[in-house]
């Protein structure tokens, strides 16, 4: 990683160090770093009640199966033992603050993606300073110094692959992927393992003999586009190590939300209520991850025709918990009516709309 | 019913009307105008319920009665139709259709029953008053741009008027607010207004009557009630709905002490604003008013494109200040500022700016800032 190499496939702009950091377990580290009877047992992070899902289980719960997203009864059955603790986000924000702290003090370039990771651009500390897999290894130090906590962190020349990195060898891990190295690293890599590629994208890709990221790197860009549409153009350069993506300090985000494919269409009302339910409980999650609010909630519905519904309403307040979603989105699936073609994908998502846009902007004291 | 009548004239008043009609309506008639000919002129009305239009124009009459036409249809096809051509209408008793004639063009419409059109409910106008039109369109036009389009605020989605004593006049007042700017305007009160309880008309009758004053009318005719607000403009008689609620104190957000005071050129600033601005990509796009003696400099930066810088002379004694504003509410602002300068009164960079146009003490404006 010190010098530029010769046979980098991205040779034309300056190498970039990028480390993409991820705290370990994060929600139930914290719990069991603050309560000593937790130490060493299976714990999970999350709502207790009959609709609770798993927000995060500790590497103890991990061992049964237990999985983050998971419905609560589900991972009961799993881990019997398993020991349900209710989230302090509190407690999660002070240690985010913490790393925070930490990493503005190496670079200003930190794009935090939730609480407990972020991205950092460390190129102009590593040109003539410690180099990147050091200054990786000293913030995991910082960190586990300042919270008692452990983190993973990845080591690459751009976003996509400095995050595939810090999933390798964790928890409390370290790797790094040189440029040399990146483009035989992404040929084994199997395709479900590229960001975006979800269950039915790897179906379709499956489909068509699509498995690692070597037959990515073989196919023409058009012809994943014209299998995948936009999004098989992203997946192109991928595959590619292409990805100058800028890591930005400070995005404003303006939505979030979470869609679902179906492998197989779903028909009528009840089967998609049931979708969105669960697209509910998901978005929920990562709004609260986020620290992201907004008032406005889209359902986006896209027919077995392609064509794509969208129905939006907005509230006089920011959208709260997965209850609201929930009874929200699910009006807004019965108005005007349930589609009657089948549906192939469901999207769930909250935005800031055009008057509450610009928090710089500020008001009278009406 | 069978008539004739010009087609200026026809095309007048279905233009006046046809705006009223929504153009996506659940209930079919109210996408309908309804067209009753009496002894010698025909009346045109139309309407959303929440707001109603109603116009007439001369016409030979051969034989009264009335029925109801998609008005958007019958306003595209009067406006297809030659100039200073005459447009028959005929409906026999008990055809569903409408003839229309002129020249050698023939039209059927459908129309639904004139009975059946709903008209909103009638109320005593307690207060009447008369009103200069020029003043009436300077209330709007001062106003309307600040106008909130948020509907969780409903309250704000219209001008407020209310009868007021400005030192020592009575005076009408007209305020608009979003929120984030506010502009107030006054002209002296007219007779008969002294009643006048305060109102809040909505944003879409506010466009529906500075329309009805194009057309040259010297004075309009208002009369109010307590939900109901009529504004007679010639031979159009527009009745809407107000907004059932409470306008806020907005006095209490107008600041009475500011003493960094700034006097510039208005043409110069708006143009420099409006060129500075152009550099921002983002939605609201923010500019820096930075004063010092004698000149403000206003830039822009973009993190994606670049920076922009202009300078210009101004009067300025204060000391100095930098001061971030969405450079739309700035040019919506300088729009309506007719005088060769405007002074800018402002406390700090977080703080309420007032805006005035020296040549027009009957205005004032009051702009929050942006962090920039």
């Amino acid at each position: 990683m010190q010098e530029d190499h010769p046979s980098c496939t991205v040779a034309t702009a300056p190498v970039r160090r990028i480390l993409h950091i991820d705290m370990d377990a994060f929600y139930a580290a914290v719990e069991q770093r603050d309560d000593p009877a937790l130490r060493g047992l299976p714990v999970a992070v999350g709502g207790g009640g009959p609709r609770g899902v798993v927000t995060t289980a500790s590497y103890e719960a991990r061992a049964f199966g237990v999985r983050s997203a998971m419905p609560g009864a589900v991972a009961r059955r799993l881990c019997p033992g398993l020991v349900f603790v209710r989230p302090r986000f509190d407690a999660y924000r002070a240690v985010s603050r913490q790393i925070r702290a930490i990493f503005l003090a190496w670079t200003p370039l930190v794009e935090p993606l939730s609480l407990d990771e972020a991205y950092l651009d460390v190129t102009d500390a590593a040109r003539g300073g410690p180099p990147a897999m050091a200054i990786a290894r000293r913030i995991k130090d910082e960190i586990r110094a300042a919270t008692g906590l452990s983190a993973s962190a990845g080591v690459s020349f751009n976003k996509f692959l400095a995050k595939i990195a810090s999933g390798l060898a964790k928890p409390d891990g370290l790797s790094v992927i040189r440029p040399e190295r990146a483009i035989a690293f992404l040929a084994a890599l199997p395709v479900e393992r590229f960001h975006g590629v979800g269950p039915a994208t790897a179906a379709r890709l499956r489909a068509h003999g699509i498995l690692r990221g070597a037959d990515l790197q073989a196919r023409a860009e058009a012809e994943l586009v014209a299998l995948l549409g936009r999004s098989g153009g992203y997946f192109w350069r991928m595959a590619q190590a292409q990805d100058d993506r800028p890591v930005e300090p400070e995005r404003r985000r303006r939505s979030l939300s979470v869609e679902e494919t179906f492998a197989v269409d779903r028909r009528g009302r009840e089967a998609l209520a049931a979708e969105v339910e669960a697209l509910a409980e998901t978005l929920a999650e990562r709004l609260r991850r986020a620290e992201f609010r907004g008032r406005t909630l889209t359902l986006k519905i896209k027919l077995d025709d392609f064509r794509i519904l969208t129905r939006r309403t907005t509230l006089p307040h920011p959208v709260a918990d997965a209850a609201e979603i929930r009874t929200i989105a699910t009006a807004l699936l019965d108005r005007p009516g349930p589609p009657s073609r089948p549906v192939r994908l469901l999207g769930l998502g909250v935005s800031i709309g055009d008057a509450e846009a610009d928090a710089r902007q500020l008001a009278l004291a009406l | 019913m069978k008539l004739s009548i010009e087609r200026s004239a026809l095309l007048r008043s279905l233009g006046h009307v046809q705006n009223v009609v929504e153009r996506r309506t659940t209930i079919p008639i109210l996408s309908n105008v309804k067209l009753e000919a009496r002894e010698g002129t025909l009346g045109l009305t139309a309407t959303d319920m929440d707001l109603s239009m109603a116009a007439s124009e001369d016409a030979a009459v051969a034989e009264p009665g009335a029925t109801t036409v998609s008005a958007h249809l019958l306003f595209d096809i009067v406006r297809k139709l030659p100039d200073d051509c005459t447009v028959e209408l005929e409906q026999r008793p008990d055809a569903t259709e409408l003839a229309l004639r002129a020249g050698r063009s023939a039209f059927t419409l459908q129309t639904l029953p004139a009975d059946e059109f709903p008209a909103m409910k009638e109320e005593q106008l307690d207060v009447g008053f008369s009103i200069a039109a020029a003043q009436l369109a300077k209330l709007i036009d001062k106003t309307r741009f600040a106008i909130s389009t948020e509907e969780t605020r409903y309250y704000l989605n219209g001008i407020h008027f209310h009868a007021t004593r400005g030192g020592a006049a009575a005076m009408l007042r007209a305020v608009a607010t979003d929120g984030h700017r506010l502009a107030r305007v006054e002209v002296p009160l007219p007779e008969g207004a002294e009643k006048l309880p305060p109102v809040i008309v909505p944003r879409k009758t506010v466009g529906e009557v500075r329309r009805l004053l194009e057309d040259g009318a010297e004075t309009v005719q208002v009369g109010v009630s307590p939900s109901r607000i009529q504004f007679v403009v010639g031979r159009a008689i527009l009745l809407s709905r107000l907004i059932d609620g409470t306008f806020p104190d907005y006095e209490r957000v107008i600041p009475t002490g500011n003493e960094q005071i700034a006097t510039i050129p208005a043409k110069a600033f708006t143009t420099a604003v409006d060129r500075v601005a152009t550099i921002s990509t983002e939605k609201a796009r923010a500019v820096k008013l930075a004063f010092s003696d004698g000149q403000v400099v206003v830039s822009a930066v973009s993190a994606e494109a670049g920076r922009a810088v202009e300078e210009i002379d101004a009067e300025y004694n204060g000391s100095p200040l930098e001061i971030g504003f969405n450079a739309r509410y700035v040019l919506d602002m300088m729009g309506e500022i007719d005088g060769e300068t405007v002074r800018l009164e402002m406390a700090s960079a977080a703080a309420p700016t007032v805006t005035r146009d020296p040549a027009d003490s009957s205005t004032l404006y009051v702009l929050m800032p942006m962090r920039v």
